[in-house]
């Protein structure tokens, strides 16, 4: 068998690992078997071993009679962790870019805007206090009333931020 | 019992479906069940799917696994599949007759 075929299998047979038992009893090898002819037609171990690992997740996700709830949960659990598992591992096998990337040359202060007159702050780094704002009048729109109406809400104390 | 009741396949998925198609021509293992439905179908069952559908169909008594034939199990529609495959195919008959019927009349 050579180099790149046995990577397959072994691609493949860690996937099918991730079946529950009575399903690897039932199915592995004929699994296994089916999976080694579909790569013989070119069919890519990946997309095999995708198939294979969505299918043992919904084999473990989809509750059967006699399965308990934590069974389902822990099963989750698991499903997370590899996810989040294979995902570090994709992050870590992208040299290019992190080769590129520039060291920081610090913390980054945080984007203040201009402080507001009377704020009585001097320093950007500080985080502009709200302010109180007067009551202004709004301009209603009551026909019948003849002239503009102050809205109730504007006698509420109103904050700027 | 309506027709709608009776159509147990209604909720098994379009990949049991097909999987039971291609049996009702006579036993297939995975391999061959996979070339055959990507042939009348046009339809590419991932190995995963495909495994999910048997075990679907085999719980529910409509196929069942003849003795392995080296690693491979040949699998084989029961006659209660069959009979969900018949009722199931009238159902989709009917709906395909009316949804040609409308777009006929509507003229889309």
């Amino acid at each position: 068998m050579s180099a790149p075929a046995a990577r397959e299998g072994r691609l493949v047979g860690a996937v099918l690992r991730c079946y529950p038992a009575r399903w690897r009893r039932r199915h592995a090898d004929e699994a296994a078997e089916l999976a080694a002819l579909l790569i013989r037609d070119g069919t890519p171990a990946a997309s095999i071993a995708w198939s294979y690992l969505a299918a043992a997740a919904r084999e473990w996700l989809v509750p059967r009679p006699g399965r308990s709830l934590s069974t389902v949960a822990t099963a989750l659990l698991a499903v997370a962790c590899l996810l989040g598992f294979s995902a570090a591992l994709a992050a870590g096998t992208a040299p290019a870019r992190a080769g590129t990337t520039q060291p920081s040359s610090g913390p980054v202060p945080p984007k203040v805007g201009p402080a507001p007159e009377g704020a009585g702050s001097s320093s950007p780094h500080q985080l502009t206090p709200c302010r109180r704002v007067p009551p202004r009048q709004v301009t209603g729109a009551i026909p019948a009333a003849g002239r503009p109406q102050p809205s109730s809400r504007g006698t509420a104390r109103v904050r700027s931020c | 019992m309506s027709t709608r009741e009776q159509d147990v396949l209604r909720r098994v998925g379009e990949a049991s479906v097909l999987v039971l198609v291609s049996l009702a021509a006579g036993p297939k293992h995975g391999y061959a069940l996979i070339q055959d439905v990507k042939q009348f179908a046009g339809v590419e069952l991932g190995p995963g799917t495909l495994y999910g559908a048997l075990d679907r169909l085999e719980r529910l008594g409509l196929i069942e696994s003849l003795p392995a034939d080296e690693r491979r199990h040949p699998y084989r529609i029961t006659a209660p599949g069959a009979a969900a495959l018949r009722v199931h195919l009238d159902s989709l008959e009917r709906v395909s007759a009316a949804g040609r019927l409308r777009l006929q009349l509507g003229s889309v």
